[in-house]
């Protein structure tokens, strides 16, 4: 109860904080609801020019990229800026200030970096899916809703994992730039029909970093092609993000600041 | 009561160095703070002093529990602060210098109202500790402007509020007044003054020797990781023994050898006309008389030699 009185007091001051500068604010949303509709373009150019990944159609591409660009949104506005706020903390070594609150130093992180600017992510990608999902042929069956429900609940777990584990990684390598665009490259994985990787990607985009579940498991459950391994996936993204939760923690002792 | 107890406390980190060849690296273990041990009494200020690099950060970074010691032990309120770290820092507050601790783009109230909720202050205690706390800082007017409007004299009021909103029984404070301007150093020494009186302990950081001289009753100076002084400011005062400053200007060069015989040290001598003295004060009414009878005063003073010093002496 009180965590969430602190998350909701920390995301009205997040939002005074972006209105703050009233048009970065608007500018922004209108750069990432563009921005996120570049991942379609590239289905839109493929469908286009006659080819397609076999077995899906266009649609059904365009329902995959939109569940993932609204994982990815929900990520990045929930705790986007976990990492990046995490790695400035270490390297100017001012997360004296974060410790010095009476509650767990990821939670206060997260709390405290809600990104409304990311919002843009949000819109374009709900707009994406319900355009995809009218065309889909999308099961109505409570059983494929509830499964793709779940799955996608799977899916924001894996991105969230993901965010936790690059931020955990800064109190060991300070100011490691790069690494979340290694991430970034493993994430696109979750980006097409997983069935056109070669069996090793598979492998890891299901079972090591479960990307899958950021957009392809949850939109194949949708239309009613879910394969049992998603749902193995789907406890790991669990796990994932347990693990990603653990390590920020266990990283949080090798902590040692600045000089004074 | 002992508030604050440190048993030969250490943190030591590992560094590297380069060495000979591309690659290779030499791994080095560097002691910041090297078995200090300290007791603080309850409702003192605590001056923690050390040129830079001595380790008095490091140090008051393990009091805040946001540093693990290496080695030793540390009992702050009956807490070890690292590893009690969430219990215990609902009982301290902190100020750095430094490092804020308010939003940057929100006015100050916005960031009272989140640590209201994070240290689960309940409201009517809110409204009441903020009224007194903006009172004596005289800072009404600048809680609802965006904390990047403000002067640096108004934002570190704003952060003492921020620290203090909690009612802590310890604060720790680094560098409290860097960078002020002496209107707001005076202003915030005397806030600490009155929260001291108040009860509250405060364990000071600084390389203001006036915030020490106005403030602190206790001292404690770190130099190379170790302890090199541990008693209160009268004893630091001490050190230099039983000596005065006695400045003079004169109405004509002194005649030649009018010094012998005295026990007395010239310790500057900006012209002809104008020398210090160091004199025992032991008879500094006798050294004074004799100054008068072998030259032409037109004025005198006597004063303390400076505190810079005896941290100067320790410091080396």
């Amino acid at each position: 109860m009180k965590s969430l009185s602190i998350y909701k007091i920390c995301i009205k001051t997040a939002v005074s904080q972006a209105v703050a500068y009233r048009f970065n604010f608007f500018l922004s949303l209108l750069i990432t609801f563009l921005g996120s509709l570049l991942l379609p373009l590239v289905a839109v150019l493929i469908y286009g020019a006659g080819a397609s990944f076999p077995g899906w159609s266009f649609h059904e591409v365009l329902l995959i990229q939109s569940l993932f660009t609204v994982s990815q949104a929900m990520a990045k506005v929930c705790l986007g800026n976990v990492l990046w706020d995490t790695m400035i903390h270490v390297r100017e070594g001012s997360f004296e200030v974060v410790l010095l609150k009476p509650m767990e130093p990821l939670a206060y992180m997260i709390a405290t970096t809600f990104s409304p600017d990311s919002f843009g992510n949000l819109l374009c990608g709900l707009a994406l899916f319900g355009y995809a999902a009218a065309h889909a042929q999308i099961v109505s069956a409570a059983a494929a809703i509830g499964a793709g429900l779940l799955l996608f609940i799977a899916g924001v777990a894996v991105m969230a994992g993901i965010q936790i584990i690059m931020a955990a990684t800064s109190f060991k390598w300070v100011g490691n730039s790069r690494l979340p665009e290694i991430f970034g490259s493993v994430e696109a994985f979750g980006q097409y029909p997983i069935a056109i990787f070669p069996s090793a990607i598979r492998a890891v985009a299901t079972f090591i970093v479960p990307v899958s579940l950021v957009g392809f498991f949850p939109a194949a459950a949708l239309l009613g092609r879910a394969e049992p391994e998603a749902f193995w996936g789907a406890g790991l993204s669990l796990l994932f993000l347990g693990f990603g939760v653990w390590l920020y923690q266990h990283m949080i002792r090798r902590y040692k600041g600045a000089g004074g | 009561m002992r508030i604050i107890v440190a048993e030969n406390l250490r943190k030591t980190y590992k560094t590297y160095k380069k060495a000979a060849g591309f690659f290779k690296r030499e791994t080095t273990y560097v002691h910041a703070v090297d078995g200090v041990s300290f007791a603080i009494e309850e409702g003192v200020v605590c001056g923690l002093l050390g040129p830079n690099g001595a380790g008095k950060s490091t140090t008051v970074k393990m009091l805040c529990g946001a540093l693990y010691p290496s080695d030793g032990r540390l009992e702050v309120m009956g807490f070890s602060p690292a590893s009690d770290r969430k219990k215990y820092v609902g009982h301290i507050g902190a100020v750095f210098g430094q490092k804020s601790q308010l939003i940057w783009d929100i006015p100050p109230i916005e960031s009272y109202k989140m640590n209201r909720a994070i240290y689960g202050i309940a409201r009517a205690d809110y409204k009441s500790i903020l009224d007194e706390l903006v009172a004596l800082l005289d800072v009404a007017d600048v809680l609802e402007k965006p904390t990047r409007a403000l002067s640096l004299g108004e934002r570190m009021k704003c952060e003492f509020i921020m620290a203090m909103l909690h009612r802590p029984r310890v604060v720790f404070l680094d560098e409290p007044t860097i960078g002020l301007d002496v209107i707001a150093k005076a202003g915030v020494r005397e806030f600490i003054k009155k929260m001291n009186g108040r009860g509250t302990t405060f364990i000071l950081t600084t390389h203001d020797l006036a915030d020490v001289e106005q403030l602190a009753e206790h001292i404690i100076i770190i130099n190379h990781g170790k302890k090199v002084f541990d008693d209160s400011l009268t004893h630091l005062r001490r050190r230099l023994g039983d000596k005065k400053l006695i400045e003079l200007t004169l109405n004509e060069p002194p005649p030649p050898g009018a010094l012998e015989g005295m026990v007395v040290t010239v310790t500057g001598q900006s012209s002809a006309f104008k020398m210090t003295l160091e004199a025992d004060t032991r008879d500094i009414s006798g050294c004074i008389e004799s100054l008068f009878s072998r030259m032409s005063v037109r004025d005198i003073s006597v004063k303390e030699p400076p505190m810079e010093d005896i941290i100067t002496a320790l410091y080396q």
